[in-house]
């Protein structure tokens, strides 16, 4: 150690000096940096897993929601939707995983999401007006779906509907919130 | 820059004297064991946020989360790993300071509290093995927790204080979430001052060694990268036990009927062992008395070597060998007497299959119920559960259900056959249906109009029938004595077909039994050539029993006979290893 027997006093060093301790500096900063990546490399692993895995997960099968006779009426009928569903660590059986308006269009039978594409918020029918609307930002909808008035960028997300021996079923599906355009999530 | 921050901050001031700090005699390989410390603290807090971003501390959740962590999220194993293995790493560490300190007579004045908070940095890294270990509420941390527990009831006002910390008279959330608290802030919290005050004290008293001594050199010009290097070398040591181990044990979930066999953490095998040589109303002075003296003699140690000069200093040096020798020699005595217990080591043979198979029911979710719930993901508990659903009503097994069908318990053995044979109208089989044609066959009878089967008949009739169903250990001769009197003498063909499709006035019998057999009577029991139109069974279509499910209970049906469940034929699979 040679710069250590030129005497105690540092100050008097440190020209010749200064660049040794850079050197020493720089190499424990490396070092440092090599032992802080054993951290560093799974915690940004394991922090970014949900971008890479679904972390929850329900059943994309047709829901049963009733028999065709329920909607049969002209005004919209909100039923819930009961799914088997996996968030991260548990699966759950039987829960409500949301709710859909069925209601008659054009002697079709439709559904709609009560989810609003604006902010989430939850669809309620106006019975009085026949009209829906979401009470969170006063967004209109027409019977149809179709926006009047309000921030809602788009109409009421349509659901996937299917009939079968009289049993009325529902996809269930989230979809992006904000957006003009439709997209699942 | 640096002015504008140090006028503000004062950084770049603690930075400089962090830097500049003299150590007496320059850079030595002795001086590395606070910073390996504090690294081996830092880590292990790091990993430790990690691990609470995704565990759930209730005694529903605890165990699922951790073995989502363990088992699901990426590196999850690692990180969990790391953190246990490091925490060993500390508490030798700091043992190995605690030997340095009293080697060196670094305990003395000025650095006796360098000394007593290095004690209590063993206390707190202990305590902190000790709670984390039962935080994932697996069958180890469950029974080390119980244990444990134990131990401090029965210290003075011992009920009260278990009463506290587990946060009521028996084990549950309330043991979690106190534990966590106690094991993610309290703790490390005061680990963390601790390790303060062994860094800032010990530099303290460095730098006024530093003025006596005759070189010195700033803590940056060498010291710093010696400690790097140490740290870095220690780390490559943690991952590489980490990579081999695959990270650290987690067993089934807690299951307080279990029995599992808990040893404490390896730094309490000289306390567990030691509790042996004392039996009965002498187990506190094990548990209680001994390490109360070790602790009051180790509290005193630097008092003791500066008071009676030489003696004293010897005192220390032989008590501190004395306490490491009997720690040494009683952790070698548990280890080797477990390793040559033959019905520990099948226990924990056991525990890990168990462990092995709960993971891997959790990979499909944990119901909320939580726990040993998980083991309701096993196929065998789904089938049971839709066997009880739509059969049991009617059909008894095991001793449950209802006597409107056959029994299917050991439903298609030997012995049920021949029970059937003989008395096909017992409510063991049809006496709870409408079908009644199939006469019985009795041993023997003095009725002219009723067929008698002798039992070696009967014998050869079932090995026929065993045959027919499709079984592999199939007696031939004797099935082939069966297939004739069939045939001739008790004309079973004049009801039964056993060509594929053929239609009979009874069921076709070609791999009766069988999974497919049963499957299809199960979907429709109806059909020409089986029960025909006189069938009572219900139908069971897609609406009830899907495909995937039909197989799983046909398959369950049909295993019956071989004696019960996947369970048992796992079980000598298990004593096997």
């Amino acid at each position: 150690m040679t710069d250590g027997d030129r005497g105690r006093d540092e100050s008097e060093a440190v020209p010749q000096d200064g660049s040794r301790r850079k050197f020493m500096v720089v190499g424990a900063g490396v070092v440092g940096a090599c032992v802080a990546g054993i951290t560093i490399v799974p915690a940004a692993s394991i922090l970014t897993h949900p971008l890479r895995v679904p972390t929850t997960s329900g059943s994309d099968a047709f829901i049963p929601v009733g028999r065709l006779a329920q909607f049969k009426g002209d005004k919209p009928v909100k039923v819930d939707l009961y799914s088997d569903k996996v968030d991260a660590w548990n699966r759950v059986v039987q829960v409500k995983v949301g709710s859909a308006w069925v209601q008659q269009r054009d002697g079709q039978l439709v559904a709609m999401s009560t989810v609003c594409p604006h902010l989430g918020c939850a669809i309620d029918y106006d019975a009085e007006n026949d009209k829906f609307l979401c009470p969170c930002h006063d967004s209109y909808f027409s019977r149809a779906g179709e926006v009047e008035t309000g921030p809602s960028p788009r109409g009421m997300d349509s659901l996937e509907l299917q009939t079968e021996d009289e049993q009325v079923a529902i996809r269930y599906q989230r979809f992006k919130q904000g957006t003009e355009d439709k997209e699942p999530v | 820059m640096r002015e504008w921050l140090e006028e503000r901050t004062a950084l770049p001031g603690l930075w400089k004297r962090f830097a500049d700090h003299p150590v007496p005699g320059g850079p030595r390989v002795t001086n590395v064991l606070p910073a390996v410390l504090v690294y081996l603290f830092v880590q292990e807090a790091v990993l430790g946020v990690l691990m609470a971003a995704h565990y759930s501390p209730s005694s529903t959740d605890a165990w699922a989360s951790t073995a989502y962590l363990n088992d699901q999220l990426a590196s999850g194993w690692f990180i969990r790993g790391l953190h246990h293995y490091g925490m060993s790493a500390m508490l030798l560490a700091t043992v190995a300071y605690l030997v340095q300190l009293v080697a060196r007579r670094g305990y003395r004045r000025p650095r006796e509290l360098v000394w007593l908070c290095s004690l209590g940095l063993l206390l707190v890294t202990m305590a902190l093995g000790v709670t984390g270990n039962i935080l994932p509420w697996d069958e180890q941390g469950f029974w080390a927790a119980q244990v444990e527990l134990g131990i401090m009831e029965q210290s003075p006002g011992g009920e009260a204080l278990r009463t506290v910390v587990q946060g009521g008279g028996e084990a549950g959330n309330l043991t979690l979430t106190r534990l966590f608290a106690l094991h993610a802030f309290v703790l490390p919290m005061a680990g963390a001052l601790l390790l303060a005050g062994i860094v800032v004290i010990g530099r303290r008293s460095q730098a006024k060694e530093a003025e006596q001594a005759a070189r010195t050199q700033p803590f940056a010009s060498g010291q710093l990268l010696v400690d790097m290097i140490a740290i870095l070398l220690v780390a490559v040591a943690l991952v590489g036990v980490t990579m081999k181990t695959h990270g650290s044990e987690l067993y089934a979930p807690a299951d307080p009927t279990s029995g599992f066999q808990a040893r404490p953490e390896w730094y309490f095998l000289a306390l567990y062992e030691l509790r042996m040589f004392f039996e009965g109303p002498l187990e506190p002075v094990a548990t209680m008395v001994i390490p109360g003296i070790v602790g009051v003699f180790l509290l005193s140690a630097p008092f003791v070597d500066a008071l009676a000069g030489k003696v004293g200093r010897w005192l220390v040096i032989v008590g501190g060998s004395l306490v490491m020798a009997g720690v040494l020699a009683l952790t070698a005595m548990a280890v080797s007497n477990d390793e040559g217990n033959e019905s520990y080591q099948k226990a924990m043979a056991q525990a890990r299959k168990q462990a092995e198979r709960a993971r891997g029911f959790a990979v499909e979710g944990v119901l909320p119920e939580g726990g040993p719930a998980v083991f309701r993901n096993d196929p065998e508990y789904k089938v049971r559960a839709l066997y009880k659903e739509h059969c049991e009503n009617c059909h008894e097994l095991d001793g449950f259900g209802g006597e409107e069908a056959p029994s299917l318990s050991d439903y298609s053995s030997r012995e049920w056959l021949a029970a059937l044979v003989r008395n096909p109208n017992d409510p063991r089989f049809f006496g709870g249906t409408k079908h009644e044609d199939m006469d019985p066959y009795p041993e023997s009878t003095t009725d002219e109009e009723v067929t008698a089967i002798p039992a070696d008949q009967l014998d050869a009739l079932v090995e026929y029938l065993w045959q027919l169903q499709g079984e592999k250990d199939v007696d031939v001769v004797l099935a082939k004595q069966g297939n004739e009197l069939w045939d001739d003498e008790l004309d079973c063909s004049g009801c039964h077909e056993i060509a594929a499709g053929e239609e009979g006035s009874g069921p076709n019998l070609l791999a009766h039994g069988s999974e497919a057999w049963v499957a299809r009577i199960i979907r429709d029991s109806s059909a020409p050539d089986l029960f025909g139109s006189e069938a009572q069974m219900p139908k069971f279509g897609q609406d009830k029993i899907d495909d995937e499910q039909l197989k799983e209970l046909a398959a369950f049906i049909a295993r019956q006979r071989r004696g019960d469940s996947a369970e048992a034929e796992a079980e000598p699979a298990a004593s096997e290893d």
